[in-house]
C-alpha cells in the first residue's frame, strides 16, 4: 500500500477514536494464546528506582535506520535510544498514527524531559541508560517476530541494565 | 505492547504499560495497564504542555503502587482540554 495512503488513514483515524476500537477488536481476534504472568514485585521505592522505556510509536535517531514502512505488516526490529539522547536527536518513522503533535513534542509519546525532570525533583530514582525504541502495527510474521524473539531481547536488555522498573508507552 | 509488557515482567521487572484504545488492552492486557481518554499519538497530551504531561506521567507511574492484580485496567479521569491541569 502507498505510504500516502497510510498516513492519510492514520489522520483519520487518529480523530475518529471508534474506529481504532473496531480496528482493535479484529486485530485482538488473531493474537493466540499468550501467558499473563504474575505481577513482578516492586522492589525499589520510585525515588530509588531506575527506569526504562519501552516505546512503539516508531522513535528512533536521525542516525539510525528507519522502520520498514514499505512491509505492510509492518517492522518488528528494535532501536536502542541512549537516555542521553536530545529530543532533536531523535525522530518518528511510523505511518500508522497520526504523529504530528510527537513531531513537534517527543514528550507526547516518549517523556523523556518529563523523565528527566521528576528525576531531577527526587520523585525518581534514575533513569536507564539505555531505552527502546519499536513500532506498533505489527501483523503476521512481523508480529511473530517480536513474539518469538523482539520481546525477549527487550527484557534481557533491560535485566542487563539493572532495570526496576519499566514504562511501556503506545504510539 | 501487551505482548512486550508481559516479557519484560517475565523477567522480574515490573511494567505500567499506557494505552488510548480501550479494546486493544482488553484484548491482550498487560501486566498493569492505564488507559488514557487521549488521541493516539498524543498519550502524554499536547505538544508543550508540560503541566499535563507531567500530570498524566505521574498517575501512570503511580500505578506501580496501586496496581493489585495482574492484567488490571486503571483508567485515567482526564479529559482532553476540559481540564486544568496545575504546574508542579
Amino acid at each position: 500500500m502507498a505510504r500516502w495512503w497510510n498516513r492519510l488513514q492514520s489522520v483519520v483515524y487518529t480523530r475518529l477514536h471508534w474506529i481504532n476500537e473496531l480496528y482493535a477488536r479484529a486485530a485482538g481476534r488473531e493474537v493466540g494464546e499468550i501467558p499473563l504472568p504474575p505481577l513482578a514485585t516492586v522492589r525499589s521505592p520510585l525515588p530509588e528506582a531506575r527506569l526504562a522505556v519501552v516505546t512503539t510509536a516508531g522513535v528512533h535517531l536521525r542516525t539510525q535506520e528507519p522502520f520498514d514502512m514499505a512491509d505492510g505488516e509492518g517492522d518488528a526490529t528494535l532501536r536502542v535510544l541512549p537516555t542521553d539522547a536530545a529530543p532533536a536527536d531523535l525522530t518518528i518513522t511510523h505511518d500508522y498514527y497520526d504523529h504530528r503533535a510527537a513531531d513537534r513534542d517527543i514528550n507526547c509519546v516518549y517523556p523523556v524531559e518529563r523523565l528527566r525532570e521528576l528525576v531531577s525533583r527526587g520523585e525518581l530514582g534514575s533513569l536507564a541508560p539505555r531505552h527502546v525504541g519499536m513500532m506498533g502495527h505489527l501483523y503476521g510474521t512481523q508480529w511473530e517476530r517480536l513474539n518469538r524473539e523482539g520481546a525477549r531481547r527487550i527484557a534481557a536488555l533491560f535485566r542487563d541494565d539493572a532495570v526496576d522498573v519499566a514504562l511501556a508507552v503506545p504510539g | 505492547m501487551g505482548l512486550v509488557a508481559r516479557a519484560i515482567e517475565e523477567v522480574g521487572i515490573p511494567t505500567v504499560t499506557l494505552s488510548v484504545v480501550r479494546t486493544m488492552t482488553e484484548s491482550l492486557p498487560a501486566p498493569r495497564n492505564v488507559l488514557v481518554r487521549f488521541r493516539l499519538g498524543q498519550v502524554f497530551g499536547e505538544p508543550g504542555h508540560v503541566a499535563q504531561q507531567r500530570t498524566i506521567l505521574r498517575a501512570a507511574l503511580a500505578a506501580f503502587g496501586s496496581a493489585a492484580e495482574a492484567g488490571a485496567v486503571i483508567e485515567l479521569p482526564y479529559r482532553w482540554k476540559k481540564e486544568v491541569y496545575e504546574e508542579s
